[in-house]
Order: structure tokens, then C-alpha cells, then sequence
């Protein structure tokens, strides 16, 4: 077989939805056109009006970058900068304005977002904002960075893995081995909790899924056969709880069937595995209070998969208090390294992620890989409104070619790729596979804090 | 540009007022004046503050200059413009400019108040929005037990002189304030930027340092004050550059892209760059990480040895981010010959970095500077190691947080860019860079910043941030800012400054 170095390529793929300005730049009514903001803005915000020079046009606002250039120029103070309310009231919960827009962006260029300036946001913050992940100094084995000769594997193993093998005497191998996909990424494509996704979006992302060498995560009732045939290996169908599992049909080509658990899964698991040996069961648990319990049942049931759904804040679903992924992930690793058992079940965890970090962070929390879901949506153009309306979709979802979907899809999860390797760099690991559960690769606030304030509470100490 | 004596620093050159009109635009308030105005003139005759102005024989006034408006506040003066005028066509708000400026950690009044300092070299007072942001933690929850204010003080009389070098041989380097300039490279910013920088050093008599682009030879006359950095790029490092030196800086990592090497994206890679950098034009340079020769704390020892060898009088820093294990790197690199350990945080500047890199990777400074002083005391050897913190310290009040925690001195990178009219926009990194002609290498660009001027801002800041640590340490009854290292008992952290004010 030929070595290939995966490698996931991009296109800028421009947005067909209208801009959204950060920043509002107005010109009042005492300019005198004199045109010293067309000379000022190095952005091209400020251009006279195309037809009649005499006039200076409106400003194009979604081009301010924000550096005060043509304010502070205008000899008439005609000019003002404010922040944009469209722009503001992008998304809602954990989807603030930051992160949609900088999806866009990824989606656009599939280009890591780069900078300029230091770090402009909060100290720290709830869930995924509380975790730093390491970097390694100089004393710290060898590796190359991201840039050097060194590839950093992003694969990920989805399946039963054996924690040894066994032989017989004449040396043959005797453990059954339960199938494993490898997937190039640890990030899965799932439309299951995307209602908005029609027919043209969904076949866009089975071309992205096949492009990326990942699955795509479909409801059964929504997998047509034009889908089916665009990615076969890569159409994971989602069975909805109580589906018969006597009477169940799965394509051939199919290599993982994922179940929504109803109360009787370990039956259903069982017969699974029996009439589809060849076929990865993935079994989809809503997680809630005390998951970790579920996933060691799970695991005693030789289930090869737990899909874990954290609701789209990445918390625990259900009434009462609720453990965010990475708090539930931690416990629910730590319940099965205690166990000596962790390699057996693959862990997939869907939910609250919102950003590139996002993801490398659910690893690093005891995830084997992660879902996307709304971020397929932003990536798409779309605001993540509080309320969907597809009639009135500013984005124009429902319009979207599935090649242009594809493009998008496959820009951002590349940049999301890239970055997960800048960070993977930084810390001197060179596979996503070791990251998984890293705790002690990771800085969570509440432990470095609370060592903090009991370094200043216990008073003062001159050198 | 007017000199005039200052009553604070005798011992120190004096202070010159050194103001930019491209810097006066902004307004706190917004006055509106509505079309149903008659132009009465009632407005001009009240105003104190010349909001309101008439050319002498039009019939119109003119629109409100509102950046010399104090705001809705001034609605209990009985020349509130917004109730005395007739037809009620005034109003007066927060203004829009103002709102859009900024972020958590550079707040609109942050920037303002560095202005302020640049331009008058004044201090302003220690509970001032300016020292601090609102990120929400660190630095910015950070506050000094304050006692209440006792008389006037001599600032002559208390000392803010850091040693640079506390092992037994080697010069003795002092500087007069606690703080040297980070390392920008030629390429991030312009030649003028550098040269105001330097000059401001050479004033202050203390230094900057090149950054990873070389050394350029605008440099040489201040090369007294100029550190040459070593960084993984090894841009422009040649034996001639080692040996101008008085301190080497090792750049091992950089608080905003720990883990990863320098940035210069392809556009300001200008041909005088690419020249200093011995590389092509326009193409984007990503230095490796780490140093190919350094995989372990003896190549370091050895790595500090091939400098010495060249250069035995320097001084060596070693610059590293903050890791989990930032104590252990701190120790060795002390062992391997450093005299200046300098820790540079996760919040650090850059004219480049991945967004992903500058917040989630390495903790921040104010958790790692504790961590190394009682490590480095543990050790036995705190008192031969000059602990030098950076990385997201941007006011007076954060390096005095900063030497409470434990740390000797700081290193300042943004704040003297902000000294030049920085608006925090972050737009360095591409393209022509630096619409306000610092972080630029655009010709046109860069003739906007005068190094001479710039120099006078920077020393300026410097010469405010004195006053505010002298009358910090005399509120805290001291006398050398030395006292001030490792006191965790003077800080509280929390909301309420004013709460602990008297305590």
C-alpha cells in the first residue's frame, strides 16, 4: 500500500449570506466629502460613490477592522464607529458572537485564524473556558513541532479493542477480534439533532464525511438512496429506540450502526452482535446524572461504542444539577481507568462544541472522539438563532448546494484539524490517541485557582 | 514641543510633553444637537468647556466639539447646556467611539489612561479604572491592602532600582525601575517603533531587546541598551550581534503561542526584512519550536555555553512560557548559567499568533510567578536568580502585582506600543500591517511614528508608572520596591477594591 499522508483539502468557499459588520462606521450629515477617510483606511472602508465622485459613499462597514484611522483623520468629526447590534445578537448560549463568526471564517478559508495583538478575552470562564491544556519546555522527549518532519496522527480508533491477545500453543491468534474503524479525524459529522439540515445539506455533508475519512451520523428515516450511494462506508444510520432489531436491514457497505438507547439495550446489543458480526455498534445515551454508571454497564455488555449527548451547552441532560461534558467525561474515564478496562469501549461525545479548542479539550477531558452537530450549521452561515425559523432564514439555509456545503464543512473541520495540531504540538504529543483522558496535560481553573488563593492566603514570604 | 521641569523626577531626565493630535479624537460623551436648534447661542454662553462654539459672524453654531463634554453628570451644574436650552434640542449620552474601543483586557479606559500618561508623564491615582481591565480574574481581581494616604512623599527618596544580575560574578547591571522592553522584532514592528523604544531605554537607562528579526543597525548607537535575542529562528543572530550585547535573551517560548514558533505572515515580510532575516520576500516565516538543538536541560547548558563562549561578559535570560512544570524549567535554566529567569504568560502580545494558541495554551502569568518564587526559595537559590515576569502585564498596578507575587521585575511589550497610539484593534499581522504605522512595515505606514516623539511617550509612561509605584510602596510604608517582592499578605483578591481600602 502506498504511504499517504493525510491531508484534508481546502478551498475558500465564500458565503453566499450578507455580511454581518462588527463594527457600524456612520458619516453624519456635516461631511464635506473631502476625502481624507479614503486615504486614511488602508481596509477600503471609505470610497466615493461609483457614478458621482463628487460624493463620498456609504461607508462599507462589514470592512472596519476597528483602528479609529478615519475618525481620528476627519477633519469634521463626521464620522463614528459603533458596535454592530447585528452582530451582537449573534447566536445564544454557549454560541456567543466570537465564535460564530470566527466558524465563518474557518469555513470561508479552512485557514487557522491568526492575529495580531495578545489575547483580548476573559481571564477565565465556565466549562471548556476554565481548561488550559500544557505546552512542553526544553525538557520534554523529542518532537518536532508542527512544522517538522514528524507527522502528529489526528486517527482515531472506533470499536472493541482488545486489552491483549491470546494464543494458543502453536502460536495462532485465539482472541475474537471485535471490529475497528479507523477514522482520519477524531471529529464525526451528525445531523441527528439538526432538523434544519434538508436534503441538499445532509448530501453535502456525506461528501464531506467522505472527503475527511470520517462518518456521517443520519437518522434512519432521513437516509435516502441518493445519500446512501454518495457515501456508503460513511452513513452511519441512527436507529431510533424500539426499532426491531430481528427485522433490521443494514446496508452492507455500512461499518457502524448507532442505536438511541431505549430500556432493553442490552438484549438488543446482544442480538446485534450476533446477526451483524462485522459491524461496529454504537449505542447513543442521553447523558445525564451518574452516566458513568450507565457506560461500566455498557462496557460489561461488550458494547464497542458509547455515544455520550451532552444537551448544546455540552451539559448534562435532565432536571436537577447537571455536571458540564467536561467535568461528566473526567468522571466517566475515571471510572473505567479504575476499572483497568478504559481501551475496551470508544467514548464519542456530542454537544457544546463551539469552537476549534473545544474539541481537543473534550479529549482531553476522556472523550476517544467527538460529534459535530450545530457547528456543521454555523459553518453553513447560519446565526444559530434562539428560535429556527428555516422560512426566514437570514442565511438562506435551505438554498445551500451540496457542493458548497461540502467546501464549508470540509474548510472548517480542516482548520479545526490544523489547530488541534498546533496544540497537539505544543504539548509534545504526536497522536490524538495519547491525549484522550490527559488530565494531567490539561490546567483546569478551579484546581490552579483554589492552589493560588491558598498561595496568597498563606501570607507573605521574602526571598 | 514645550519642556518643562518636573516636580518628580530631578534625578531623572525631565518629562516633555509629548502630545498627537491623531490622538485627540476620542469622546467619552456624544452631544447631539437637533435640527429644531435656532442657533440662540444660549448653549455657547454656558458651556465652561467650550463644547459649544460659534464662529465669530455665522449665523449657525457650530456642531458640538464633545470631546471636551464631562458627560451627563453634569446635569447638577447650573450651566447644563441639555436643560438650559429653549427649544430642548440637546442631548447627551455615552458615546458610541467610545464604546466600540477596547476589550476585557485593554479597556477603553486603559488605553486612554496610557495616552493620558504618554503624553504628560503624570501618574495617575492608584484606584484609577485605567490600572485595571475587565477580564474577570488575575491581575484584574488583584487589588493591594491599602492603607489610607499619610502626607506627601519624596519620590527621590524611595527606590524602584532592580538588580539584573544577582550571581557572584558577571556585571552588575542596575536599572533605575523595574522593567525593561520586551523583545519586538524588526518585521512585527517598524524601524521607527524600535528606535523609540531604544531611545526611551537609552533615557531610562534600561533596555530593549531586538525580538527574533535580527538587529538592526538603527540599533547600534543605543546598543548599550539593546538585548540581542536568540530565538528558535535564529533570524539575524550572528557573532557581531552576540558580542554587542550586554544581556542574550534565549527565546525558548513566547506566552502567546507557547509551544509554537514566532509568526511573520508573508505580507510584512518586506524585502529590508526578508534581508535582515536572510529569507525570501513575502513569504511567511514560521520559526520551529523548539530550538532543534535543545531537547533536554544539558543541550540547554550546553546552548547557554556556545553563547558565552563568544560573548563571556553578557548576561544571559532565558525566556520561557508557563507551563505545568515552569518551576522545574525555571530551575534548570538557572543551573545551566542563567542570571535572568523570565517567565513570559499565556496573555502575552504578539504581532502574530493563532487565536486558538493565545488563550488556551500555558497558564497564565499570575498563577506561574508564585509558583517558581517559592520553588526558586525552596531551592535555596531565590537570591541568585533575577525572576522577571511577563505576559499580559500592562499597567504600573500589574508589575507592582507582579513583584508582590514574587517576581523581581517585569518585561513590557504592549503598553509602550500603546504608549505610541495603539488602539488594541489587532490588526498587526497581515497585509500592510499597522493602520497606525507601529506594528508596520509599510514605508508609507511607518513614517506616521517619529522616533523621536515616540521616545518621549515611552519615557513618559515610564517616568508616570514611577510615581505610581513610589506612591504605592510609601502607602505601603516602604522605601525600596525590593520590600515589595513575594508580599502575598498585601493583595486580596476579589470584586471590591474599595473594600479592602483601610483594612
Amino acid at each position: 500500500m502506498r504511504y499517504e499522508r493525510y491531508h484534508i483539502p481546502i478551498e475558500t468557499v465564500p458565503t453566499t449570506a450578507p455580511p454581518v459588520p462588527k463594527f457600524i462606521i456612520t458619516r453624519a450629515s456635516n461631511c464635506v466629502n473631502c476625502g481624507k477617510c479614503e486615504k486614511a483606511c488602508i481596509f477600503g472602508v471609505h470610497k466615493r460613490k461609483e457614478g458621482d465622485p463628487r460624493e463620498m459613499a456609504d461607508p462599507l462597514s462589514h470592512l472596519c477592522k476597528n483602528c479609529f484611522r478615519c475618525i481620528s483623520d476627519c477633519p469634521q468629526r463626521a464620522l463614528t464607529m459603533s458596535l454592530g447590534q447585528d452582530y451582537r445578537a449573534l447566536g445564544h448560549g454557549i454560541w456567543t458572537p466570537l465564535r460564530v463568526s470566527t466558524i465563518w471564517g474557518e469555513a470561508e478559508t479552512g485557514k487557522i485564524p491568526v492575529l495580531g495583538a495578545g489575547y483580548r478575552g476573559m481571564f477565565a470562564g465556565p466549562d471548556f473556558d476554565g481548561v488550559w491544556t500544557d505546552m512542553s519546555e526544553i525538557v520534554r522527549p523529542t518532537r518536532d513541532g508542527i512544522h517538522g518532519r514528524e507527522t502528529i496522527s489526528t486517527s482515531v480508533d472506533i470499536g472493541r479493542k482488545p486489552l491483549f491477545l491470546a494464543f494458543d500453543t502453536e502460536g495462532a491468534l485465539t482472541t475474537e477480534l471485535a471490529p475497528v474503524v479507523e477514522l482520519s479525524v477524531p471529529m464525526m459529522l451528525d445531523a441527528t439533532r439538526l432538523e434544519a439540515a434538508g436534503p441538499d445539506v445532509l448530501m453535502g455533508f456525506a461528501l464531506a464525511a467522505k472527503g475527511l475519512d470520517t462518518f456521517l451520523l443520519v437518522p434512519r428515516d432521513r437516509i435516502t438512496k441518493e445519500l446512501m450511494e454518495a457515501a456508503p462506508s460513511q452513513i452511519v444510520p441512527v436507529l431510533s429506540e424500539g426499532t426491531d432489531v430481528k427485522s433490521l436491514e443494514v446496508d452492507p457497505r455500512t461499518r457502524m450502526v448507532e442505536l438511541c438507547v431505549g430500556a432493553s439495550w442490552k438484549n438488543w446489543a446482544k442480538a446485534f452482535a450476533k446477526r451483524f458480526p462485522d459491524k461496529v455498534l454504537s449505542l447513543r445515551v442521553q447523558a445525564s446524572k451518574g452516566v458513568e454508571e450507565t457506560v461500566l454497564e455498557m462496557l460489561d455488555a461488550e458494547v464497542p461504542v458509547a455515544h455520550l449527548e451532552y444537551d448544546e451547552d455540552g451539559r448534562e441532560q435532565g432536571r436537577g444539577e447537571t455536571r458540564h461534558a467536561k467535568d461528566s467525561l473526567r468522571a466517566v474515564h475515571r471510572a473505567m481507568t479504575a476499572k483497568g478496562v478504559r481501551d475496551e469501549i470508544t467514548v464519542i461525545a456530542s454537544g457544546g462544541v463551539a469552537a476549534a479548542e473545544h474539541v481537543p479539550k473534550t479529549i482531553v477531558c476522556g472523550a476517544d472522539a467527538v460529534s459535530l452537530e450545530s457547528a456543521l450549521m454555523v459553518a453553513l452561515s447560519c446565526r444559530h438563532c434562539s428560535t429556527c425559523r428555516p422560512s426566514s432564514c437570514p442565511a438562506s439555509i435551505g438554498a445551500a448546494g451540496p457542493d458548497w456545503v461540502r467546501g464549508r464543512v470540509m474548510n472548517m473541520v480542516g482548520a479545526w484539524r490544523d489547530q488541534m495540531l498546533e496544540m497537539l504540538g505544543a504539548m509534545g504529543i504526536r497522536e490524538v490517541r495519547r491525549l484522550r483522558g490527559e488530565v494531567g496535560r490539561a490546567i483546569f481553573y478551579d484546581d490552579i485557582q483554589k492552589e493560588f488563593l491558598s498561595i496568597l492566603s498563606g501570607g507573605g514570604e521574602h526571598g | 514641543m514645550a519642556k518643562r521641569p518636573s516636580p518628580y523626577t530631578d534625578a531623572y531626565p525631565e518629562v516633555a510633553l509629548a502630545p498627537a493630535e491623531r490622538l485627540q479624537f476620542m469622546n467619552r460623551y456624544s452631544v447631539r444637537r437637533a435640527d429644531t436648534c435656532i442657533s440662540c447661542g444660549m448653549c455657547e454662553s454656558l458651556c465652561p468647556y467650550g463644547v459649544h462654539k460659534r464662529v465669530e459672524g455665522h449665523a449657525k453654531i457650530l456642531p458640538p466639539d464633545d470631546r471636551r463634554c464631562i458627560g451627563p453628570s453634569c446635569e447638577v451644574n447650573y450651566f447644563f447646556c441639555v436643560a438650559n436650552c429653549p427649544t430642548k434640542s440637546l442631548s447627551v449620552r455615552e458615546s458610541d467611539n467610545y464604546a466600540s474601543m477596547g476589550d476585557a483586557r485593554w479597556p477603553v479606559e486603559m488605553i486612554m489612561a496610557t495616552w493620558r500618561q504618554a503624553e504628560t508623564g503624570k501618574p495617575i491615582p492608584l484606584d484609577d479604572p485605567g490600572n485595571v481591565g475587565r477580564s474577570g480574574g488575575g491581575f484584574d481581581k488583584l487589588y493591594f491592602k491599602l492603607p489610607e494616604a499619610k502626607g506627601r512623599f519624596d519620590p527621590l527618596k524611595i527606590k524602584t532600582a532592580i538588580q539584573l544580575n544577582r550571581r557572584g560574578s558577571g556585571e552588575r547591571i542596575e536599572i533605575p525601575i523595574p522593567v525593561y522592553g520586551g523583545g519586538m522584532s524588526f518585521g512585527s514592528i517598524s524601524v521607527h517603533t524600535m528606535v523609540a523604544r531604544a531611545k526611551a531605554a537609552k533615557m531610562w537607562n534600561t533596555f530593549i531587546c531586538t525580538g527574533e528579526g535580527g538587529y538592526p543597525d538603527a540599533l547600534i548607537p543605543y546598543q548599550d541598551h539593546v538585548i540581542t535575542q536568540i530565538a528558535t529562528g535564529l533570524f539575524g543572530v550572528k557573532e557581531q550581534t552576540i558580542q554587542r550585547s550586554r544581556i542574550l535573551e534565549f527565546k525558548y517560548a513566547q506566552g502567546a503561542k507557547p509551544g509554537l514558533g514566532g509568526h511573520l505572515l508573508g505580507d510584512k515580510n518586506t524585502p529590508e526584512v526578508a534581508r535582515m532575516r536572510e529569507a525570501v520576500p513575502y513569504t511567511s516565516l514560521f520559526s520551529p519550536f523548539p530550538f532543534h538543538s535543545v531537547y533536554s536541560v544539558e543541550d540547554h547548558k550546553k546552548h547557554l555555553d556556545w553563547a558565552v563562549a563568544i560573548n563571556p561578559k553578557a548576561l544571559l535570560s532565558v525566556k520561557v512560557s508557563t507551563p505545568n512544570d515552569v518551576e522545574m524549567v525555571s530551575v534548570g535554566s538557572y543551573y545551566a548559567g542563567a542570571h535572568i529567569v523570565h517567565l513570559d504568560g499565556g496573555y502575552g502580545g504578539t504581532g502574530a499568533a493563532p487565536e486558538i494558541a493565545k488563550k488556551n495554551i500555558a497558564m497564565p502569568i499570575e498563577y506561574a510567578i508564585p509558583k517558581v518564587h517559592r520553588f526558586l526559595i525552596n531551592e535555596g537559590i531565590r537570591d541568585q536568580v533575577t525572576l522577571i515576569a511577563s505576559g499580559g502585564l500592562r499597567t504600573a498596578m500589574d508589575v507592582a502585582k507582579a513583584i508582590a507575587l514574587g517576581a523581581d521585575g517585569a518585561v513590557i511589550g504592549t503598553a509602550d506600543l500603546v504608549a505610541l497610539g495603539c488602539v488594541r484593534c489587532a490588526n498587526c499581522e497581515s497585509g500592510r500591517g499597522c493602520p497606525r504605522g507601529i506594528a508596520t512595515t509599510d514605508p508609507e505606514l511607518q513614517a506616521i511614528t517619529d522616533s523621536g516623539w515616540g521616545a518621549s511617550r515611552i519615557y513618559n509612561m515610564y517616568s508616570s508608572w514611577r510615581l505610581q509605584w513610589c506612591e504605592l510602596l510609601h502607602r505601603l510604608g516602604m522605601t525600596d520596591i525590593s520590600e515589595l517582592r513575594g508580599r502575598f499578605d498585601l493583595l486580596s483578591h476579589g470584586d471590591n477594591p474599595a473594600r479592602e481600602v483601610g483594612k
